[in-house]
């Protein structure tokens, strides 16, 4: 039995490997965006109606709403993303995709960090109408600088901990459910410390010690989840 | 190019295999029949790098699975029960996405080369959402030798093709086997798999129960061996492919 002799013989770097096989799945991501308009409007869309009623719900009294403005955003967030990674998994489902993209030729991790990078780019899409929108409502300093980045730096980590969780649950029935349920438990060290830094900021005079440990505590969490998917992702979608 | 030996694979405490042997040489078109259920699939996956065996051998161009998946999948073109494209891409992005998936040098050529070759150049900027199956079968066809893969798993890609869309499957399979690829193929259409391959292998109660060259029988004593083997009237399997 001859051995298939090419198999070895394409060593280019192996990083840039890498880099090509995560721009094609985003890529490919970006494209089905484009052709159907459907994540980011329907997680905005969703955000709205959220938004508007608990509006409503608090319009007698506005000072009420402004202080829960910052944890309503998040539970915003959190729960619209939650529809974004399910949209993100379910084109991989339609026609059982995803095995065409794990025979291929290329780091499991690749697929991870794809999915990491094209969920978060429809969740800041979406926050950027959001932000607009509690600014508007709630007449708070939502765009300062400082507020972004911590919206930033916990998305990534939000969807990071949600594609593995995702990947987890793709073979279970439940998965729809199984989804926010799993992941809130495992974002809650996230989301404080965002939810915190967010919310000093919307005070009179923030105190910047406090933002910047909270943003540390986000940074951190960011890299040891994303640490954890990366290395565990080949183990979840191998049986 | 194909070794399985004592090939076991179990879901949980369900055996599926219980010790395959099959050995498909470079160049061969094998096509694997069985009963519903018989571990085809399987069987197929396993080979496809998707799934691990829980004991046994299996080696692709040599290479010990799963040890070296990493470095046989490049020469492995898999068209399985679904279609594995994305309905809302176009034929020619799914193509393109895979090229990138792939590495492959001028792409854009080669997205185009095989969307001629598989007749669907005319509609290349359409969402494949909106083809039909035959369409659709052919452009996966396209998309698991867009890479020329040495080896070439096909898992019943007859299903839900009237007859001139299995006539064109037939001349895109002949003119794949042709160019030396290795074919593995699942059908449930017993005679039109025998006439299409070299050999033909039968899977029952997880074994090989049996392998029978092409040329050797004719369509109706096949359909006794495969009766025979599997303790199932043959009338009863020749329905679909
Ligand atoms: N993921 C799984 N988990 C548990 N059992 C499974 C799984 N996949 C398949 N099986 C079981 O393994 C057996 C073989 O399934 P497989 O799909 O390989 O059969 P098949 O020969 O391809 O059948 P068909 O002709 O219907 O396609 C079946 O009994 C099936 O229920
Ligand atoms: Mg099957």
């Amino acid at each position: 039995m001859d051995k298939v002799d090419t198999a070895v013989s394409a060593p280019s770097s192996s990083g840039n490997q890498f880099v090509t096989a995560v721009w094609a799945i985003v890529w490919k991501d970006l494209q089905i965006e484009k052709h159907t308009r459907q994540t980011v409007s329907l997680m905005v869309m969703f955000s709205l109606v959220t938004v508007v009623m608990f509006n409503f719900a608090l319009e007698t009294e506005l000072d009420a709403a402004r202080n829960v403005a910052t944890g309503l955003l998040w539970a915003t967030i959190l729960l619209a993303g939650t529809l974004g990674l399910n949209r993100s998994l379910a084109i991989e489902r339609e026609n059982q995709n995803i095995d065409a993209v794990l025979i291929a030729p290329i780091d499991r991790r690749a697929v991870y960090l794809a999915k990491v990078i094209s969920v978060t780019i429809f969740t800041l899409l979406l926050e950027v109408v959001l932000v607009f929108v509690f600014v508007i409502f709630f007449n708070k300093p939502f765009w300062q600088p400082v507020v972004l980045l911590v919206l930033f730096l916990g998305t990534i980590g939000y969807v990071a901990a949600g594609v593995l969780i995702t990947s987890m649950t793709m073979q279970t029935r439940a998965r729809e459910v199984l989804l926010p349920i799993l992941l809130m438990p495992l974002v809650l060290p996230l989301i404080l410390p965002a939810a915190t830094a967010v919310g000093e900021m919307m005070t009179v005079q923030p105190d910047m010690s406090i933002i910047r440990s909270m943003v540390s505590l986000v940074a951190a969490y960011d890299l040891v989840i994303l640490a954890t998917g990366l290395f565990t992702y080949h183990l979840v979608v191998e049986s | 190019m194909i070794q399985i030996r004592g090939l076991i694979k179990q879901y949980g405490l369900n055996p599926v295999l219980r010790g395959v042997d099959l050995h498909v040489p470079a160049g061969e078109f094998v096509t694997l029949v069985g009963p519903n259920g018989a571990g085809k699939s399987t069987l197929m996956r396993i080979v496809a790098t998707l799934l691990k065996p829980t004991a046994g051998e299996v080696k692709i161009g040599g290479w010990l699975m799963p040890q070296n998946s990493g470095r046989v999948r490049r020469h492995i073109g898999l068209v399985s029960h679904q279609t594995l494209l994305y309905g809302d891409l176009t034929a020619a992005e799914n193509l393109q996405f895979f090229a990138k998936l792939y590495r492959l040098d001028n792409s854009d050529d080669r997205v185009a080369e095989a969307l001629k070759r598989v007749g669907l150049a005319a509609r290349q900027r359409d969402a494949v959402r909106t083809f039909s199956r035959g369409m659709m079968q052919r452009l996966t066809l396209a998309r698991a030798t867009l890479h020329e893969p040495d080896v070439l798993l096909l898992d019943e890609p007859y299903t839900g093709l009237d007859q001139d869309a299995s006539a064109l499957l037939d001349d895109l399979l002949r003119r794949e086997s042709a160019k030396g690829r290795t074919i593995l193929m699942i059908t449930h259409d017993l005679v039109h798999g025998l006439n299409l391959c070299d050999r033909v292998a039968i899977l029952s109660r997880g074994k090989i129960a049996q392998e029978v060259a092409s040329g050797e029988v004719t369509g109706a004593e096949f359909l006794d061996i495969y009766a025979a083997q599997t303790g199932r009237k043959a009338g009863m399997t020749k329905a679909n492919g």
